[in-house]
């Protein structure tokens, strides 16, 4: 008995210690490199001030954080290579540096204020007025006019996407619409004509005879939801019962429309039967055939054709009653602030060559992504693809005929796109009333706008 | 000669000692007793020092930092802050999520340690016997605990598929629907504790084999010639003595339950609709894609708080009721 207190404390003391220590770890999470206290109006001063490209030499090493999008990593090793024929003074690190833009990103959020930056970075819709915002990314137009990159030839829609305040803060790079996918099989065997339907009435019309053609457990349209998705292609719905997500930044949520937007989703899934909630990935149950329609990234389209055993056809989103459009979205590529003008030169010599008519239409060619210039799309090689594989060709023709810009709030408030997610999902998959969804995500948008977005307008 | 009370030498030449006082009287034992304090203090620097310099420059710089940035409105990658005090704890405790996220968490900590200890003993208990194969044995219900949580995370994802899994496949053997695993609460938590129970049940397993192993046999035979049973046996003699490894797994499995973030990140990233988000996954949530990193820190801090308000509870009462053999 007499050596019981001497045991307790040797045993209790490592514990103690692993447990301060854990809990330590907790907070070490979220321990980064501190801001300054203040206002913001000192840094954006300090960034302002215009660089003499023509005086200044390209590094000879750059890195570029990509998350490969449409699985392009060798696509994207290739494009270096061929910059490296141009420009063998340039070496290029490609980092993989997430699995999709929201994990780029976050690295990139948590590497801000180190030195372990990169040169060039992917900045998709929903992050680069984020990273703008922390004045973390410079404005593209000097540095490209003194290039000659030609920024006018740019599809207009895509590269107007990264301007604020007269500036362009990124250049389009891996950039989609949402499509609507149909198995052209099913449709045969179902009767229907080889065309998506042009209205979402229309779909709902199709269910009876497309229904019959799927098999068990399988659904006539099916969706997945998730962040940096959901919020994108119910754009789509919103619009097209006439509401929005935001006017500006004013919340439109609690409009008719917008309510008449969500109630429509809802039926989708809670009443007239037409689509189901794919467990994961939309994509994988259509190209399975377990679903006969879906919405998918432009840049899904090539995986699409490669894995799918039936004739995949690609349509305009339907409309609804009050009209239709498109969102568009994917990522385009940022140039980091804090970097030397030596290292931003060579970065941008570089985002000017992935961005050029050849690069582009070899990255769309590979990717099923859009091609980002006006040039591209008239180029021999994309009219060649379009004759031998014309899927490629409705994102294109889609973007001309039904583009519409982004509602502020989904691609300007940090975190705004996560919390309209949380609502889809609240509707498609409780069938919550959608005024009831919509208004229990609203007080955390607007105390985002208020803490993130307000104080540096 | 003189009369100083030397302590044993040590065998390498002593050290040039200070002059003898002239008048021969002892050396106080104080001045003795700082310079052994002192060498000792020097071997505790020498060898302790750098875990401690690692320890308060990547543990306790930002735990301290951490508060600090509790009490800030920032953006995540801004350079600019805005101080507000409490607000973000007063945000916390006031929110809607938050009853949802602390029950969730509840739920996934009591279950997967209960869960671990329960199943663990009993692994431990069978593998302590001789059965044949007893090391592979062994070395398969450990080998989970070695893998990347990550990796354990998105494998069973595919066998949890509701439409093409492993899972799907063996409940249709007994005739049962797969549930919606991913998407129809709450089987997305039930899937993330299964899988964390899976992964942690062999690390509690091999704790408690070794605990076992130093149950002394002899008690274990006594008891046997006083004629109790296994079950006897087992419940009056070697839960008794395994009391101190069931403390330890108790302490360390809470803590590593409360801070697990892999699993649940790989297979649901806490979703659908919040369902399996822990108050770890909302700091990440929180900090990451929301980029609010004041507000993190501040939830941070609960969960900090937590932690060691669990640990002392622990210590304070559970200790008396452990036996050490």
């Amino acid at each position: 008995m007499s050596h019981r207190p001497a045991r307790r404390t040797s045993r209790r003391r490592p514990l103690v210690l692993a447990s301060a220590l854990a809990a330590a770890a907790a907070l070490t999470a979220t321990a980064c490199a501190g801001p300054s206290v203040g206002s913001s109006s000192a840094a954006e001063d300090e960034a302002s001030e215009a660089i003499d490209w023509s005086q200044v030499e390209p590094a000879s090493e750059i890195t570029w954080w990509s998350n490969h999008p449409g699985q392009s990593k060798a696509v994207e090793e290739e494009l270096i290579a061929r910059f490296n024929e141009e420009h063998p003074e340039i070496e290029v690190n490609l980092v993989t540096a997430g699995a999709n833009y929201d994990e780029v990103a976050q690295r990139f959020q948590a590497a801000s204020q180190t030195d372990e930056l990169p040169d060039l970075v992917i900045a998709s819709d929903v992050w680069w007025f984020r990273y703008h915002l922390n004045d973390q990314i410079m404005p593209l137009d000097d540095v490209f006019e003194h290039l000659e990159a030609d920024a006018d030839d740019f599809q207009p829609a895509l590269y107007a996407d990264y301007e604020y305040e007269g500036q362009h803060w990124a250049a389009p790079y891996a950039r989609s619409t949402p499509l609507f996918y149909y198995n052209k099989d099913m449709w045969a065997a179902a009767g229907l004509p080889d065309r998506g339907p042009e209205t979402w009435a229309e779909l709902e019309e199709w269910n009876a005879s497309l229904s019959e053609q799927v098999p068990d457990g399988g659904s006539t349209f099916g969706l997945s939801t998730g962040p940096s998705w959901g919020a994108w292609w119910f754009e789509n719905m919103i619009w097209g019962h006439g509401g929005q997500y935001s006017d500006g930044f004013d919340l439109t949520l609690d409009s008719e429309e917008s309510i008449a937007g969500g109630q429509f989703l809802h039926d989708l899934f809670h009443s007239s039967g037409v689509a189901t909630l794919s467990a994961d990935d939309a994509m994988a149950d259509f190209s399975a055939g377990l679903i006969a329609s879906t919405i998918g990234s432009t840049g899904s389209l090539k995986g699409a054709l490669d894995t799918a055993s039936f004739e995949v056809g690609t349509a305009y989103l339907p409309d609804g009653p009050a009209g239709g459009g498109t969102p568009t979205g994917g990522t385009g590529l940022a140039i980091p602030s804090s970097k030397t003008p030596e290292q931003q030169l060579a970065a941008a010599m570089f985002l000017e060559f992935l961005t050029s008519t050849e690069s582009t239409a070899y990255f769309s060619e590979n990717t099923g992504y859009m091609p980002v210039r006006t040039s591209a799309v008239e180029s021999d090689t994309m009219k060649a693809i379009y004759e031998a594989t014309p899927q490629f060709r409705t994102a294109v023709d889609q973007l001309a005929e039904k583009a519409r810009p982004q509602d502020d709030v989904r691609v300007f408030v940090p975190g705004a796109d996560a919390l309209l997610n949380d609502a889809i999902e609240q509707i498609v998959i409780d069938g919550t009333d959608p005024r009831t969804a919509f208004e229990s995500i609203t007080p955390q948008i607007e105390t985002a706008y208020a803490e993130n977005v307000e104080p540096y307008l | 000669m003189t009369t100083v009370d030397t302590p044993p030498a040590p065998t390498a030449p002593a050290p040039p000692a200070p002059a003898p006082p002239p008048s021969g009287r002892p050396v106080p034992r104080s001045r003795l007793g700082r310079r052994r304090r002192r060498a000792a203090l020097g071997w505790f620097l020498l060898l302790a020092g750098p875990n401690v310099a690692l320890l308060l420059v990547f543990v306790y710089r930002p735990l301290l930092e951490s508060f600090y940035l509790s009490t800030l409105q920032w953006n995540l990658g801004s350079p600019v802050a805005r101080p507000i005090g409490l607000g973000n704890y007063v945000e916390w405790f006031t929110a809607p999520s938050t009853p949802t996220v602390v029950t969730t968490t509840l739920v996934f900590t009591l279950s997967t340690v209960g869960g671990a200890m329960v199943l663990g003993l009993g692994l431990a208990l069978l593998l302590d016997r001789k059965i044949a194969g007893r090391g592979f044995a062994r070395t398969v219900a450990f080998a989970p605990y070695v893998l990347s949580g990550f990796a354990v995370g998105i494998l069973w994802l595919f066998m949890f598929d509701p439409r093409y899994g492993l899972v799907q496949e063996l409940l249709g053997l007994v005739g049962l629907p797969s549930p919606q695993w991913y998407t129809e609460r709450p089987w997305p938590l039930v899937m993330v504790i299964v899988v964390y129970l899976w992964k942690n049940l062999g690390y509690v397993a091999l704790i408690y084999l070794a605990g076992l192993q130093s149950v002394p046999q002899d008690l274990k035979d006594a008891a046997a010639l006083d004629g109790a049973s296994p079950g006897r046996t087992l419940w009056s003699i070697v839960l008794p003595l395994l009391t101190p490894t069931t403390f330890f797994l108790l302490v360390t499995m809470l803590l590593s339950s409360l801070q697990s973030f892999d699993i649940i990140k790989a297979m649901t990233s806490g979703g659908p609709l919040g369902s399996t988000t822990t108050l770890m996954y909302s700091i990440y949530q929180e900090s990451f894609v929301n980029g609010r990193a004041g507000y993190a820190s501040a939830v941070a801090t609960v969960l900090f708080l937590v932690l060691l308000a669990v640990t002392a509870v622990q210590m304070r009462f559970l200790q008396r009721k452990v036996h050490y053999a």
